[in-house]
Parts: C-alpha cells; structure tokens; sequence
C-alpha cells in the first residue's frame, strides 16, 4: 500500500509540468497526543501520509527511580517497581522480589510461590486486555475497549481483595507475599472468573474485533517486524513472539515456580498476512491470556497449604554484599533487574532492563514508509508503557 | 475478482456478528455504578487514607522513617515521660497508599482506613494535621480531634498476617 | 398593491420556515448528542449521562451547549481569521440550505423546487470547503491533515451518495422530493428499498455512503482522533467549535432524512392508512436510521485513509453503477416503462 502511494508522487518528472517545490513535513506526535500512550513523542518526517523518519523522543515521565533506589531499602524500593509497568504491576514486583531474594538467597516458601504466580498472571491478563482495548482504540473501534476494561476491573478487584490496593499493590516482599489468600472464596472467585473469560469474553472480542475484516486490513501487514530486526533490537515478550520467535523466559529461563506448569507459547504465525505483522502480535496477547488462566488455574488448583512468608513482615532484610541479575517475564516482555549490594541498608545500585523501552526502539525501523495511520497502529500494537520506558 | 467478491462478503459478514454483539449489550443491565450515590463495597483489606489514632501513638517515629516518600511529620518536644507530640501530619499529595508504616506500627496507632475520595480544592488541605495546634502540648496519649470523613473501622483480619501491628 | 403584500407574504414565510429550519437543527444536535451518548452508553455497558435533568440525563446536552457558549473564544494568533471565522459559518450553512427541499408532509415544504434532490446534493457539498477553510486557517499541521482527508473523502463518497438516488430518480421520473415521495404511497411494498433488488442494494450503498458523508463511524477520516487529535477542528473552542458539532448532527440528521425521503416512503406509514401523523412519521424514520448510523459507529474500527477510497472508487461506485443499469433493465423487463 505504501509504495503505491509513493509512485504518485512520479507526475512531477513529466516535462510539461512545472517542478513543484516540496519539502517534508515535520510533526510532532505526542507527547500530548491521543495514540501515544502516555506522554511519548514521536518526531515524525513526513511526505503527506507517508512517514519519512521517525524518532521516539523519551524522558517525558522520568522519575529517577534507579537512583532513588540507592537512597531507600529493599522493601521500600518494592512500592516503586510497582510504578514501572502500572498495568502489570504484579509481574514488576515479581521480578524485583526475584532478584533480591537471589542476592539473599532466600528460599521462598512453595505457597507464596503460586501465590505470586496466579496474581503475577492475572496482572498480565489485565496488562493484556488493556493492550487489546487500546489497540482497538487506536483502530477507532471504542466498544471492545469498554469491553476489555469492564474485565480488567474484575480482576482489579480480586487483586484489591488479596493486595488491598487497586493498581499499585506492593505485594510481594523479599521472602513471600505480605497476606495470605483471603478467606472469603477469593480461589473460587478467581476460577469462575477465569473461565467465564476463557468461555464467553475472549469469544466476544475476537467476533468484535480479531475478526473484524476492517481490523484485519488495518493490522494485517502493516509494521511488520522481521525476526532479524527483533533480535536486533533486543524485543522481548508479545513483540518478539509476534515475529515468530517461540521464547519466553518462563520456559526458557525458569524461575519461581513457572517450569512446574503445563502451558504454551503462543507465536505469531502469519495467518492473516506477514509474520511479526501488528494483527500477530494483537492474537500473540490474545493467546496469552489464555494460556495465563491455564497457568493460573494449575497454580491455584496445586496450591500448598503452609507459609506464605520467609521473613516476618516487620523484620529488615538483611542483604549481603554482592551483585545479582534476574530476569523475568512480565506483560510487556522480559523484565531485568541487576542489583549490586555493599551489605547496607539500600542497594548500592540498581539498574532495570525495561522491556518496553527496548521495543519501542524499533520504530525508528519499522515505522519508516508507512503511513501515519499504520504509525499509530505500530505503536499501539507494541504495547508499550511510558512509566516503564522512562523509570 | 473471487478474491475482491470474497472481501466484500467477510467485510459484510464480520461488520454484522459485531453489531450483534454491540446491540445485546443494549438490554443488559450495566456494569458500572452511579458513583456518588452507589459506592462499591471496599474489600477488607483495602488501603486507603492513612489514620492515625493519637491517642494510642507514642511519637516512635518509625513510620516516619518508613514512608518511602516521607510524606509523614512528627514533631515532638522533651525528652523521656515528659516527651509530648506536638505534630503528626500526613501529606496526602505525596501519600502513595503502600502500608509500610502500618505493618511497622508497634502500637497499632496507624491503619489504612476505607476512605479514599478526598477532592479537595486546595492542595494544602491534603495535609491532615492529626494534632490540634490550638490545644498547644498535648502528651503522646490524648484524644485526637481530626476524624476521616466515611472512616471504616478495619475490622480484625485472622488470615491478614499483620500481626506485627497488635505485638 | 396586491403584488406587493404576496412579496411581503412570501418573505415573511420564508423568514418563518428559514428560523423553524435553525431550530430544527439546533434541536437535532441536542437530541442526537444525549442520544449518541445513551446508545454509547448502552452499548458499552454503562449508563451515559444520568444526573443532569433527572431522567436519564435528558438536559446534558443542552447544559453541554450552555458551557461551551461561555466558553472562551480562542483564534490562534498565527491563524488565517478571516477564514477561521468563516469556515463553521460555510459548514453550519452547507447543512441548513439543504433543508429547505425536505417535503415533511403533503405541501409542507420550505421550497418545492423541481430539481430538489439535485439542489440537496449541491448544497450539501459545501461542507467541504467549509471543513477545507477551516483546516487550512488552522494554521495547525494536524488540522491541515484532517482537512486533506476530509475534502478527499467528502468529494469522493458525494459520488455513490448521488449515484444510488438515480435508480430513484428513473423510478419517479422527477428529481422534485414531494415527486419522489408520493411515487411511494400505499404501504410498505411500494417503498423504493424494496421495489426491486437493484434498488434494495442502492439503499445500503446510500446508507454507507451517507456515514462517510457525515465523517462519522468508521469513516472519520477528517477527525481521526487516535491519529490527527481533532482533525480540522482541533484550533477550534467555544462557540466556533459548537458549530461544528451543531452542523455535524444536522447533517447526520438530514442524511438519514433524505434516506427515508427517497428509499423508505417519506411520510407513508409502513401500513396504508395510517397516515395521521406524516411529519412525524418521517421523523421516527429518520431517528431510527440514526440510531442505526450510531450502532455502526460504535461497533466498527475505523478504515484507513486509502483503504477508504479504495472502498469508494473500486467497490462503491462500481455497484451503485450496477444498480443504476440493473434498476433500468428491471424497469424494462417488469414493464414499468409502458
């Protein structure tokens, strides 16, 4: 499609038409824009529809997080990782937890265990529905997005009963989990949940949207993402199995629990057009959340009794000197946190390898030659969050 | 041109199953709640405004430290059984609702309460003053004169694990 | 003398029928809008308003016209004015002349011109320089956009809008409206939508091309919101702005009207004899066409941009042609012609 709307440009070279003085427009996308999720701006150079050059320009949410780490200790810390990916912010907690436990090397009890691991997977079941209504929104279709949240706030309460907070659940400590599973039917609650997603809603949306012949021809092929730019720019989670790539960290790098669970990974396989096309990594999400409520129910239905914390709640953590990289999955992708201790109180450093601002590079690729309206379509279909890009 | 016939059926044919999913969702009751009027019912566990209850607090001043944002002021004056609190404020502008300082509490002075709409038309009326400065010293174990509006008596959770807050 | 008190006669009616017409307007912008946000509403599982006005929050819309009639009214200071004043005035324009060939009932009619059909399809059709100027005075690269794609889309779909009446119009041999209705008395039968498959077809393609004729649902191109912010209206505030959406609901309105005037039998009752009330007859068909644009609108992602003239030029266009010939040759064959 973009190439045929390059050609027409070709009717200036005739002779008898006079040379028309034209330059490329330069626009700015964001950082207050409807499409950018946040408060990312976009550089674009543009010939009429077609995108010329596109730059990502970042720091527009920048918190300083990896610094004020240095300042406040390990459980204090836990709170801002929840503040990174804030529609998954369970499965940031996860990762953060990982990592000092490992430089501890505590041993976290096999309760608290799947206990992290059916909310971190709810946490990405509701990062995942946000991915496909925003998505669906930047396509113009604005019902499934009331749809898709309508779910999420389902699983924001559940998360809220068991957390006490509604985004941002500080919930996880070094060594288990803060509270135990309430005592008020929060497991069944999760399942029928579960299942009534599986059954009914993820039926909905694909009729509503995955299917829909005018989502197809707006996704299928357009801001296709080869497996050689993948790896290059070093995507991670539903963009790198969009492009056909079957890795996941939690069956190819195993950490709490994940290698105890029968589940799949769901790839990108081209159906409707190229693979690594935006409507593959759309279905990647889709299929995810899917196999997150196997996970789930496998984690919930095998739950150990016993407890839920390594460490009492107001007890320190007590951290050696030393240094530790964990690497998790999270919504968005593969979530890294390397931590360097010197046996104090705070970390001495603490660097974060955010999956989105990795994913987001590739733009400036694949967003070259196509139309802004493809532009949009790339970016929402990255799925990308600011808090995380930015820290 | 089978191609070109077939893109016009599924085009027709996708558009009309997802207008009959748009148009059942016309006669189902709605899912969301008319707020100020209907509230959800918060879960036990919920964190809202933080509360502190100065009659029970000694001015320890470990949520102080605790709080990740520092959003908490205490000022005392004296030393040893004369030691009064003369201050305990909490700025809600810098709040971010983690319940640190209520897992730490040897007391059990300070708890999440279930209050959490507070639109306030200035920004310094988000700093709660849990003393009353016209009452001047007042020792660490007097009434409090500030109540959360809609406070929620937390009731005694068993599977909560905050334990560390009643020892 | 005589001469004279009919000319005073007749501008004094036409002064009357020019502020019902306004009014008219105004009223469908007030009702579309609550009703837009009530079938939103519904649609996505939720209420819409419900406080403003007690009953499911009838006086929203107009407390939404109050706010923003005291809303400051901001020109951008590198904006072109004249334009910028001009352009909602021409847009507001383009749709209120177009109402004046609208036959609601037998005889009421602002102005029964012989070539009505035609004179609405010419009027209407300054929307787009209206939405063009208002693009271009902008001053701003996103309604400059909107602007593009709007006078691109709204030239283009102006085709199959007018091409599908023309079965019609060989049908009834007139292009006066008040022709074309009385062509459709005696029940539902005798509508044009079902005179014949070729006709039935036309309707559809009238009724697509009408969405994107109103820049709405999943051809709003010009407003594009995820991707041109507002479109062509982005610089605009206040009152200037209320002209826009004022203009964008009449027109909504006056699509569905014209639809109903020539495919669903004007003022006829579905059933013959039921005729009582036939202003509001056109009325209720009118409102539920609309209803029918907003379920589509809420349903539907949106097209993009060449994905939208590909539909016009190579699928639409073709088709309503078909109509055109297969409507003839149905006419021929079924002996209509005599």
């Amino acid at each position: 499609m973009a190439m045929d709307t390059k050609k027409t440009n070709g009717w200036a070279d005739q002779d008898d038409v006079p040379e028309i003085k034209s330059e490329l427009l330069e626009l700015n996308m964001g950082p207050q824009h409807p499409a950018t999720h946040g408060v990312l701006r976009l550089l674009l150079k543009t010939d009429g529809e077609i995108v010329y050059q596109v730059t990502p320009v970042l720091g527009y949410l920048h918190r300083c997080a990896e610094k004020i780490a240095e300042g406040v200790n390990y459980k204090q810390w836990v709170v801002y990782t929840d503040r990174f990916d804030y529609l998954a912010p369970m499965c940031c907690n996860h990762a953060y937890v990982t990592a000092v436990e490992k430089l501890m090397q505590q041993e976290v009890p096999e309760r608290a265990e799947h206990i992290r691991v059916a909310v971190a997977e709810l946490s990405r079941i509701a990062s995942h529905l946000i991915a496909l209504a925003t998505f669906g929104l930047d396509m113009g279709a604005w019902t499934p997005l009331l749809y898709c949240f309508r779910e999420r706030e389902e699983i924001l309460n559940l998360l809220e009963r068991i957390s006490g907070g509604r985004m941002l659940y500080n919930y996880m400590v070094p060594g288990g989990v803060r509270y135990d599973i309430p005592e008020d039917g929060w497991v069944k609650d999760v399942l029928s949940f579960i299942t009534m997603l599986e059954t009914k809603k993820i039926k909905d949306y694909n009729q509503l949207l995955t299917y829909n012949k005018i989502f197809i021809e707006r996704t299928a092929d357009v801001g296709v993402i080869s497996k050689e730019d993948a790896f290059s720019y070093a995507c991670t989670g539903p963009v790198l199995r969009g492009s056909g790539v079957k890795f996941d960290c939690r069956r190819n790098d195993p950490y709490s629990v994940y290698s105890k669970f029968d589940f799949e990974i769901p790839v990108g396989l081209g159906e409707m057009g190229t693979v690594g096309d935006c409507w593959d990594r759309y279905m990647v999400r889709v299929r995810e959340i899917e196999q997150s409520c196997r996970i789930i129910r496998q984690a919930l239905d095998t739950l150990p009794e016993g407890p839920y914390q390594a460490i009492e709640l107001h007890k320190p953590v007590k951290v050696p000197a030393g240094a530790a990289y964990t690497r998790t999955e999270s919504a968005k992708g593969e979530i890294g946190h390397y931590i360097i201790s010197d046996g104090g109180q705070t970390a001495f450093r603490n660097k974060v390898r955010s999956p989105s601002f990795c994913n987001l590079q590739v733009v400036e690729k694949v967003g070259v030659g196509q139309m802004v309206s493809d532009l949009v379509a790339l970016v929402g279909s990255l799925d990308i969050v600011l808090g995380e890009i930015d820290r | 041109m089978v191609q070109y016939f077939q893109d016009i059926y599924s085009a027709v044919s996708s558009a009309l199953v997802g207008m009959t999913i748009t148009i059942k969702h016309i006669w189902k009751k709605p899912v969301t709640l008319q707020f100020p009027d209907e509230r959800q019912v918060m879960p036990q566990r919920f964190r809202g405004f933080v509360h502190n209850d100065t009659t029970k607090c000694d001015a320890c001043n470990i949520c102080a430290k605790l709080c990740p944002v520092d959003c908490i002021y205490i000022e005392t004056e004296g030393k040893g059984k004369d030691r009064y609190m003369t201050r305990y404020a909490i700025d809600y502008n810098k709040c971010i609702w983690c319940s640190l300082c209520t897992e730490n509490c040897h007391t059990g002075s300070i708890t999440m309460s279930h209050d959490y709409d507070h639109a306030v038309y200035d920004r310094r009326s988000l700093v709660y003053e849990f003393m009353d400065p016209t009452e001047g010293k007042v020792p660490c174990h007097r009434a409090t004169r500030i109540e959360l509006g809609w406070w929620v008596e937390p009731k005694e959770d068993k599977s909560d694990g905050d334990k560390g807050a009643e020892s | 003398m005589g001469g004279m008190s009919d000319q005073g006669l007749h501008v004094t009616g036409a002064a009357l029928m020019a502020t019902l017409m306004f009014t008219v307007m105004a009223l469908c912008a007030i009702v579309f809008t609550w009703m837009e946000r009530k079938v939103a509403g519904f649609i996505q599982s939720r209420y819409g308003p419900m406080y403003t006005g007690r009953w499911q929050g009838w006086a929203q819309a107009v407390a939404d016209m109050l706010k923003i009639l005291g809303k400051e009214d901001i020109i951008p200071a590198q904006a072109d004015k004249g334009l910028f004043v001009f352009a909602p005035i021409l847009v507001l324009l383009g749709s209120l002349l177009a109402w004046a060939a609208i036959p609601w009932s037998p005889g009421f009619i602002a102005a029964d011109l012989d070539l009505g059909l035609f004179y609405i399809f010419a009027v209407s059709s300054m929307v787009v320089i209206g939405i063009l100027m208002a693009g271009w005075a902008s001053n701003n690269k996103w309604a400059l956009y909107g602007a593009a794609r709007g006078a691109a889309q709204m030239v283009s779909y102006e085709i199959p809008l007018a091409l599908a009446t023309i079965p019609v119009i060989l049908n009834v041999g007139s292009l006066n409206t008040q022709d074309i209705v009385i062509a459709q008395q005696g029940g539902m039968f005798n509508w044009f939508v079902f005179h014949d498959p070729f006709l039935f077809i036309a309707f559809w393609m009238y009724f697509i091309a009408s969405i994107a004729e109103t820049n709405r649902g999943p051809f709003d191109m010009p407003e594009t919101e995820s991707e041109l912010v507002a479109g062509y209206h982005t610089e605009y505030t206040g009152m200037r702005f209320a002209f826009f959406f004022l203009a964008e609901y009449a027109n909504l309105f006056l699509v569905a009207i014209i639809a109903s005037v020539v495919f669903l039998g004007g003022w006829w009752a579905p059933i013959p004899g039921l005729d009582f009330a036939p202003a509001l007859t056109l009325v209720i068909k009118g409102v539920l066409l609309v209803f029918l644009n907003m379920w589509v609108r809420w349903t539907l992602p949106r097209v993009r941009v060449d994905q939208l003239m590909h539909l016009c030029w190579k699928v639409m266009i073709p088709v309503t042609l078909l109509c055109i010939v297969g409507s003839g040759l149905w006419m021929i064959l079924s002996g209509e012609l005599g």
